[in-house]
């Protein structure tokens, strides 16, 4: 909110600079963002937080300092000429019926006639303009210039359009419908808004905005003065529904001073009188909703005790005198009864933080808690996160972070069959826009574009990982399932090195989920045929973990390269796995073996096998014969090419013998492994090399 | 005598001659031969002290015996010359060039916001916080009221939501993380919750999605001047230990009192830039005593427990650390800003 320094000195007498004024309020609670200057004046830029209605306006600030300083509040001029002289015949001729005390708990008015429509005073749209008001006639400009200075919002209606002589208050129902409001919007009313009614029809959105049919115009000589209570929570919905904002509906909303009325229409009666030539009539106030002033009680010690300070119940009580509080005690039990601006002082707690903030929270020392020292759970989970980014970073991948909204179209691009489970994606009801509309159920789209993105900006060899949630939708009212996913994308320019790696980029990406995999100790893993739509066929597998599948990794198709129009030769692969999964499979603290004593005997092998058969397949076949003395077995060589036929290659194995109680002798390697190799050539239906 | 001396020193004067051209272990092996092989210079020489007189042979044989050694001495320290010459040449002719760069898997780098995520973290766990999490989607209940924000509440407004539904949003803040904790553990209680949050905003300083530390400690005498104490000792890590911290009063439905903290700019040292525009200080945390209504909803009794919360953006902290002017940076993903951290 913008507030004048020159305004505000009118009254309050502080003899303090804006400066040092901004500070005090800053530290208090009113945080002053900006000081603007302005013709001959000062803007403060307070930053009212939604607790303080009562700060809202100019008295509302200059209270505040007044509590601050201790110099009294000046309240500026309402007297009312005509009130004395001829209040008997200044009738109110406004009868004021409401319907709803819950909604309205006070209603008040007045007729003023004879008021010449004409522009304010320079120095009053100055003011409204420096607060962000545009001036519009001397009469509306009153009624805001009022909603500034007090903070209570008012109507002025042309009382010749007002029809019957009555004002009516109630809720929107079969008999209101619609609204043409002021600004010219025709509005259909929504349920339980209430209105402000003539004999006919409805007036004004009450406390929101008013109608068209009875505004303010050039020609208008007679009006009526609404000053009146709505309850907040009311206007709240109905501004929310209608999706209109005013000041007055903000204030409204946030609660108004019921006990201003009065004053705020003597207040706007008096300026119309100075400065539009009104006569005001006699007032009407309807106040049903009248109510005692509520007592609240604090204990002396238990301020202190929850602010960590030695705070004594004398300066407790002189701060609360200040607040205007009126405080009451008895031994440490202190009564207080908040003015009736204060609606957001309601227990104990707003007392404390009321006695806090006058106080100065910095005066408040500073003592580190003495904690009971517990062992407490390790971040098991956390330290798992992070040791995971860092494996991937170790194997040359940047972290990425993305929003975690995705495209619909993202489904498209990925070529996901109509049963894919990532189908099932939260949907926004208010997304930014419809490319942020769903929530990830992959994170595969958004590392495509950051790929791109980079590919754009000629820049090469784009490595990025993401760690990040997806989320995948349950039944309606249901929360969706959220799980950890680590995925990453890669394109690498064999060109760039004086060195050219002759490994596939796909055996790239692999190893960077077995590098992952290594660290956390996982050995239960295999890679198995992947039926992923967005894969080279033959060129991606599935990862699976303790027998879960736990993802993929693959080179992109080349459809959905095209899709996503990514160009160049280079493979882009790419990877996704499930950190949920790893993180379940985790193994426990490692049990130790002891070390073999006796030496180990390696042979190799070299078979020429069909194509179709895979490393995997032949090492599995050694490590099931039947034999306790086979260790281990490990593929070291891939050939095709010159001397192998077409359609086979050539794979050479070395396997590891050892006995755990002697040294294998030459005979009894030998004797073995001319077993195991009938029958692998049995099983692969291959020959040696 | 004199003349059978002399005899016997000119064989190391011809034999030093030859032996200095010399320069591989091939040549030195023939001079060896040359002087004391079978049919060698020296080797005759001794042979023919046969036909000496003994009493000569006896002092003539003292000296060829000295000259051979001599010659066998000097070859040894030549053939060792030669090795260590020849494997000099050896190495170097096998030399590369040591600027070209050397192989190895170029690692890649951290997200500067989880780096600041996971530096933050650590000071907190290094004072005992332990680390909780919840989830992104979240309950209209646990993210507005049981953090004491109903429905038409004005603070609500401070928040533009992303609704999936009328009872599920995107959570808006850490601070459901609280609630969901409290439910399944009883106090005294001290955690934070790192996470991302949503927002439907975006704009030069906004980004929908962005990411906020909340933190929770609750016991029987938790007091305001504890919560000045951790934050203030998490600031000074953070920044540096001499940074000005202030607290001054604000709202948060779920804490009371309330505090927002600033630390003195950074970069004007409290003079006044347009970081902190103008005021010499930043704004970096809200914090607050916990809403007694709050432990009412977890069903903790207010008048035996008290605590203190706090939450703060991640964003804001690094571009702070960093000297980052632009939040969209963080999520374009260009690897000439990442590989920067
Ligand atoms: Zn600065």
């Amino acid at each position: 909110m913008r507030v004048s320094f020159a305004w505000l000195s009118e009254f309050i007498k502080t003899g303090l600079s804006v400066e040092k004024i901004a500070h005090m309020l800053t530290m208090s609670g009113l945080e002053v963002e900006a000081l603007e200057a302005a013709l001959n004046d000062v803007i403060l830029e307070v930053n009212v937080t939604p607790n303080r209605a009562d700060c809202l306006s100019v008295l509302g600030v200059v209270r505040e300092l007044s509590v601050l300083t201790g110099e009294p509040v000046i309240l500026p001029s309402s007297v009312i000429k005509s009130k004395e002289e001829n209040e008997k015949d200044l009738l109110p001729e406004i009868k004021v019926e409401i319907r709803n005390a819950e909604l309205c708990r006070r209603y008040s008015g007045r007729v003023i006639r004879n008021v010449k429509i004409g522009p304010s005073p320079e120095w009053m749209a100055k003011r409204l303009e420096d607060y962000g008001i545009r001036s519009i006639n001397n009469i509306v400009d009153i009624t805001n210039y009022v909603l500034v200075e007090l903070g209570h919002p008012l109507h002025a209606f042309d009382l010749k359009t007002l029809k019957g002589g009555r004002i009516v208050v109630d809720t929107a129902d079969n008999i209101y419908r619609k609204i043409k409001t002021l600004d010219g919007v025709e509005r259909k009313l929504p349920e339980n808004a209430l209105v402000i009614a003539d004999a006919e029809d409805p007036i004004a959105l009450a406390g929101i905005m008013g109608g068209a049919s009875t505004e303010v115009e050039e020609s208008t000589t007679d009006i009526f003065l609404e000053a009146a209570w709505f309850e907040p929570v009311n206007i709240r919905k109905t501004a929310k529904a209608l999706g209109l904002s005013s000041e007055s509906s903000y204030r409204f909303e946030r609660g108004a001073d019921i006990e201003i009325i009065p004053f705020a229409l003597d207040r706007a009666s008096y300026l119309m009188q100075e400065y539009a030539g009104g006569v005001p009539h006699k007032a009407v106030d309807v106040f049903p909703g009248k109510k005692i002033p509520r007592a609240i009680e604090v204990n002396a010690q238990r301020v202190s005790k929850l602010l960590g300070t030695d705070i004594q119940k004398d300066e407790i009580i002189k701060i609360l005198e200040r607040l205007g509080f009126a405080p009451k005690w008895n031994d440490s039990l202190i009564t207080v009864f908040p003015p009736s601006y204060r609606l957001d002082v309601e227990a104990e707690q707003d007392i404390v933080e009321e006695v806090a903030r006058i106080y100065g929270y910095d005066k408040i020392p500073t003592i580190l808690p003495v904690s009971r020292l517990s062992a407490r759970e390790a971040p098991l989970r956390s330290n798992f996160i992070k040791d995971a980014r860092q494996n991937i970073r170790r194997s040359g991948y940047n972290e990425a972070i993305n929003f975690s909204f995705m495209n619909p179209q993202a489904f498209e691009l990925l070529s996901l069959n109509d049963d894919d489970i990532r189908r099932s994606a939260v949907a926004l009801i208010n997304p930014l826009n419809q490319e942020e509309s769903l929530l990830r159920t992959t994170l595969l789209p958004a590392l495509i574009e950051n790929q791109k993105h980079n590919l754009q900006r000629g820049l090469r060899n784009i490595r990025l990982a993401e760690t990040a949630r997806i989320f995948i939708k349950r039944n309606t009212g249901e929360l969706p399932i959220e799980h950890l996913m680590l995925a990453g994308i890669s394109m690498m320019n064999r060109t760039y090195s004086f060195w050219r790696n002759g490994t596939e980029d796909f055996y790239c990406a692999k190893g960077a989920v077995e590098a992952l995999l290594d660290e956390f100790r996982i050995r239960d893993r295999s890679f198995g045929p992947c039926g992923e739509p967005f894969l080279h066929p033959g060129k991606s597998a599935d990862v699976m973990v303790s027998g879960q599948r736990c993802g993929f990794v693959g080179v992109l198709s080349p459809t959905v390269r095209e899709k996503a129009e990514i160009k160049g030769k280079e493979d882009i692969t790419v990877f996704e796995l499930n950190l949920d999964v790893i993180f379940a499979a985790l193994p426990g603290i490692p049990v130790y073996r002891s070390i073999p004593r006796f030496p180990a005997v390696e042979r190799d092998i070299a078979l020429i096998v069909d194509e179709s058969v895979n490393a995997a397949q032949v090492i599995r076949k050694i490590k099931e014969y039947p034999s306790e003395l086979i260790e281990n077995a490990v593929v070291f060589d891939l050939y095709k090419g010159e001397g192998i036929p077409a359609g086979k290659k050539s794979m050479a194995f070395n396997v590891r013998y050892r006995a755990t109680g002697k040294t294998l002798t030459e005979e009894e390697v030998e004797q073995i492994h001319e077993g195991l190799i009938k029958d692998l050539l049995v099983h692969t239906g291959g020959s040696l090399r | 005598m004199g003349g059978e001396k002399a005899k016997n020193s000119s064989l190391r004067e011809p034999f030093l001659n030859e032996l200095s051209p010399v320069d591989s272990v091939a040549g030195l092996e023939e001079l060896r031969v040359r002087y004391l092989g079978k049919k060698g210079l020296l080797t005759s020489e001794l042979k023919s002290l046969g036909g000496l007189p003994p009493d000569e042979r006896r002092a003539a044989g003292a000296v060829l015996n000295e000259t051979k050694e001599f010659i066998e001495q000097a070859l040894a320290q030549r053939k060792q010359e030669l090795k260590d010459l020849e494997l000099r040449r050896k190495l170097a002719s096998e030399s590369i060039d040591v600027t070209l760069p050397g192989s190895y898997v170029q690692p890649g780098r951290i997200h500067p916001l989880t780096q600041t995520l996971e530096e933050i973290t650590d000071v907190f766990v290094s004072m005992g916080f332990s680390v909780e999490e919840g989830p992104e989607v979240e309950l209209d209940y646990y993210n507005f009221e049981a953090l004491n924000i109903p429905k038409e509440h004005p603070a609500r407004e401070m928040q533009d939501t992303f609704y999936v539904s009328n009872d599920i949003v995107l959570r808006t803040h850490t601070s459901p993380v609280q609630i969901r904790v409290m439910q399944r553990k009883s106090p005294p209680l001290k955690f934070i919750a790192p996470g991302k949050v949503y927002r439907c905003d975006a704009d030069i300083s906004h980004t929908p999605m962005f990411h906020q530390i909340e933190g929770l400690m609750v016991g029987e005498d938790i007091t305001f001047s504890h919560l000045k104490a951790v934050l203030e000792s998490f600031l000074h890590r953070i920044f540096s230990p001499d940074v000005p911290v202030r607290f001054r009063p604000s709202y948060f439905p779920f804490t009371e009192p309330s505090a927002e903290v600033d630390i003195g700019c950074i970069f004007c040292k409290g003079t006044g830039c347009r970081t902190c525009k103008g005021s010499g200080w930043i704004e970096i945390l809200g914090a607050g005593m916990v809403n007694p209504h709050v432990f009412e909803m977890v069903g903790y009794d207010p008048k035996k427990y008290s605590g203190f919360a706090f939450g703060m953006g991640i964003e804001r902290i690094a571009m702070l650390k960093y000297s980052i002017d632009d939040i969209r940076l963080f999520y374009e993903n260009d690897i000439r800003f990442l590989g920067q951290f």
